[in-house]
């Protein structure tokens, strides 16, 4: 009903109310001249959304149409997208018996453009060799495959720069196998004991194995950083004076397989191992205000160390446009287990979820969404596989590969525990956001669509000791607070772009 | 800056998408008779096809038209009648010849035509259908009729399916932070699907039952 109401509001909007009709033959000796009807109330607004009918099957699955048997598959247009992957991609093969309207038929296209390889790709038949017999012909335009996933850019109170790409190809040699490399350099500030930080990653996928559900992943890091951690001063302010330093240098695999339970629900697990070597400072301590002295863990063993975990981690989508989302929804689970008994230095376990929900309103252009992101740590694990507060804190500087780009505080907007630890072994956020329709592109746009945003929640990071005890009120000790964030979201064929307040944030503070 | 300039040309290579957009309905003149106990409408859907979709009409795939028709108080936004009709067409390879089915409420047919010109006519032609009981139609009353008409939708799970496919990186590597907690994931080259090859909106003129 919400889309009919939808439809009727688009439709009443934008046309012109001309002399009514007559719903019936008009009779010789009718009246000329009916009565205009009553005039229509306040129209409604003129963006209502198009109409849908979700109620209402888009297609009938019955069949008509001759039994054809498929002779043979031709391919044209490929030049670098070899042949046999996408055949491997239809849903039909040679010596198929089907029904020349059958479903499979209409699906084939779809699914050589979800291969993301093609700008456009067209299905044909002709007659084969005998009566009843079709060659079908499978023609495609390809497209560019290179993607740029990530840029990064930006300046903050321990790094008067950093910059960095992460570029991936897709299609591999037109094998479907996707590549990706990194990289970003951050030069270091003032802080003692700081260096230029560099980091690195190569990657390569194949999501479909020879067509199969189950798909392969591998990853090489290479972090070359230093960590700056603070010794005195006020947690709000960031002095250099007040920070030190140190290096580490990390080298990582991590190889897994992955398998499409559903086309909307994957599994995966994988295994990783990784050196760490560390120049930590001997007994670092951190003098308070208050001048009270604690002593500061780091979570790293000195010297050299080990860290060989398994995973397993679940995913679920169900959003019909995961860039610009106004329904459906997302989960994922992910466990990680890292023991001594695989050959590591750290005995841990972390826990993470992530679940979103989309709540599509007045037809679909408006939309309320409610995003929940939490984990925990458990036993020893290193400084980097705890919750940075960056992780939960839009508003601060996310990590990239690993390395931390600034010491910023996150705002203390509640007033409530002022020296909220920049990393937990528990944390998380909630956020509900609404998003409104700002426009949509239609036919060969190359702008897909743009929402405008405004999102509010809450974020957490604490230590399991802070829930043991503390030595202030409640209030003072929780390491709660609030974040907001407003901005455009914008879905073009050449990337997405986001522009938030928490963005801008990330990149200056 | 570099933001606020980025933001400035999305939104000037914006504005022209919005305003091209073809999800505004056009005005079509529509006939209403009334028979037994149904309206009927005579109507032209002969814009939904381009020359590309008249031209793939021969391919041996079916062609799809999904027409979706609403009618409803011209001073109301709560539809009085609502209805969907299906209509496919099939060229036969062997046969040489447009299989045509209509999948209407009450009326389901197969019919066989040689010429595709006529075969497009028939596809596209609303002629006569009853589309809602007169019953929900009280006499002087002014209604409006809406149709939305979709060329070849694609199943909204498929649609799904495709699109979480498409926007797929090339995989996480060690950074959780990125993988994890980050909420969103740029990616150049982002191909998408329409809905349907081609949607047409139409609305009639106002009409009303004048008493016998």
């Amino acid at each position: 009903m919400r889309d009919r109401l939808a439809v009727v509001a688009a439709l009443c909007a934008f046309i012109a109310q001309p002399r009514p009709a007559r719903a019936q033959e008009r009779p010789p000796d009718a009246p000329a001249n009916q009565p205009e009807p009553a005039p229509a109330p306040e129209p409604p607004p003129e963006d209502a959304p198009p109409p849908s009918a979700p109620d209402e099957p888009l297609q009938k699955d019955s069949e008509f149409g001759p039994l054809i048997l498929i002779e043979s598959i031709e391919v044209v247009g490929n030049t670098a997208t070899q042949t046999e992957l996408i055949r491997r991609t239809l849903p039909i093969a040679v010596g198929d018996v089907l029904h020349a309207s059958d479903k499979r038929l209409r699906e084939a296209r779809f699914k050589v453009l979800a291969l993301g390889f093609f700008r456009d790709v067209t299905l044909a038949m002709r007659k084969g060799g005998e009566r009843g017999q079709v060659i079908l012909e499978v023609r495609v335009v390809e497209r560019g495959t290179v993607v740029l996933n990530r840029l990064w850019f930006g300046r903050s109170n321990v790094s008067p720069y950093w910059l960095g790409a992460d570029v991936g190809e897709r299609n591999l040699l037109g094998l479907g196998v996707g590549v990706g490399v990194g990289f970003i350099f951050a030069s270091h500030g003032d802080v003692e004991g700081s260096r230029n930080q560099w980091a690195t990653e190569l990657r390569a996928s194949d999501p479909s194995l020879l067509g199969t559900r189950w798909g392969a992943s591998g990853s090489f890091t290479l972090v070359h950083g230093s960590e700056a951690y603070r010794i005195t001063g006020d947690p709000q302010h960031v002095d250099s004076n007040d920070l030190r330093a140190f290096s580490y240098r990390r080298i990582g695999a991590r190889a897994g397989v992955t398998y499409d339970v559903t086309a909307l629900s994957r599994v995966s697990a994988g295994m990783r191992a990784e050196s760490i070597v560390a120049g930590l400072p001997v007994a670092p301590t951190l003098e308070r205000p208050d001048g009270r002295i604690s002593a500061i863990d780091l979570h790293l063993e000195p010297g050299e160390s080990r860290v060989v975990s398994g995973n397993l981690t679940f995913d679920r989508d169900t959003r019909p446009d995961p860039i610009l989302p106004h329904a459906g929804g997302h989960i994922t689970v992910s466990a990680e287990l890292g023991s001594s008994l695989l050959g590591g230095s750290y005995e841990f376990a972390t826990l993470f979820g992530r679940y979103e929900h989309y709540w599509p309103l007045l037809g679909g252009k408006h939309v309320i969404g409610f995003k929940l992101t939490g984990g925990v740590v458990i036993g020893g694990a290193p400084q980097f596989d705890r919750i940075h507060i960056a992780d939960v804190n839009r508003m601060l500087t996310p990590r990239a590969f690993g390395l931390v780009l600034s010491a910023a505080a996150p705002l203390d907007i509640l007033g409530t525990r002022p020296d909220k630890p920049t990393y937990g072994d528990l944390g998380g956020s909630a956020n509900l956001e609404y998003a409104f329709e700002l426009f949509r592109g239609s036919g060969k746009k190359r702008v897909y669509g743009g929402d405008l945003f405004l999102g509010a929640g809450l974020w957490g990071l604490g230590e399991q000791a802070d829930l043991r005890a503390r030595d202030a009120s409640l209030y003072d000790a929780i390491p709660i607070d609030i974040y907001v964030d407003a901005g455009v979201r914008i879905d073009t064929d050449v990337g997405v772009f986001e522009m938030t307040v928490a963005n801008a944030l990330g990149r200056l503070r | 800056m570099k933001t606020l300039a980025i933001a400035a040309i999305l939104v000037a290579l914006s504005s022209p998408a919005r305003a091209e957009d073809d999800d505004r309905p056009e005005l079509q003149k529509m006939r209403f008779v009334e028979r037994g106990d149904r309206l009927h409408v005579t109507a032209s859907i002969a814009k939904l096809f381009d020359r590309a979709a008249y031209e793939a009409l021969d391919s041996g795939f079916t062609s799809t038209v999904l027409i979706r028709i609403w009618i409803y108080p011209r001073d109301s936004t709560d539809p009085v009648s609502f209805m969907l009709v299906t209509r496919q067409v099939l060229y036969n390879l062997w046969d040489e010849i447009y299989e045509l089915k209509f999948d209407d409420p009450g009326s389901k047919k197969v019919i066989k035509e040689k010429r595709k010109a006529e075969a497009l006519r028939r596809v596209t032609s609303i002629d006569d259908l009853p589309v809602g009981p007169l019953s929900a139609l009280p006499y002087d009353q002014v209604y409006l009729l809406a149709m939305e008409i979709q060329l070849n939708p694609v199943d909204p799970k498929l649609m799904t399916e495709v699109r979480r496919w498409l926007s797929q990186g090339t995989g996480g590597g060690l950074d959780r932070g990125g993988a994890f907690f980050g909420s969103f994931v740029s990616v150049f080259v982002n191909p998408k699907i329409a809905a349907a090859d081609r949607v047409l909106r139409i609305r009639s003129q106002p009409f009303y039952r004048p008493r016998p």
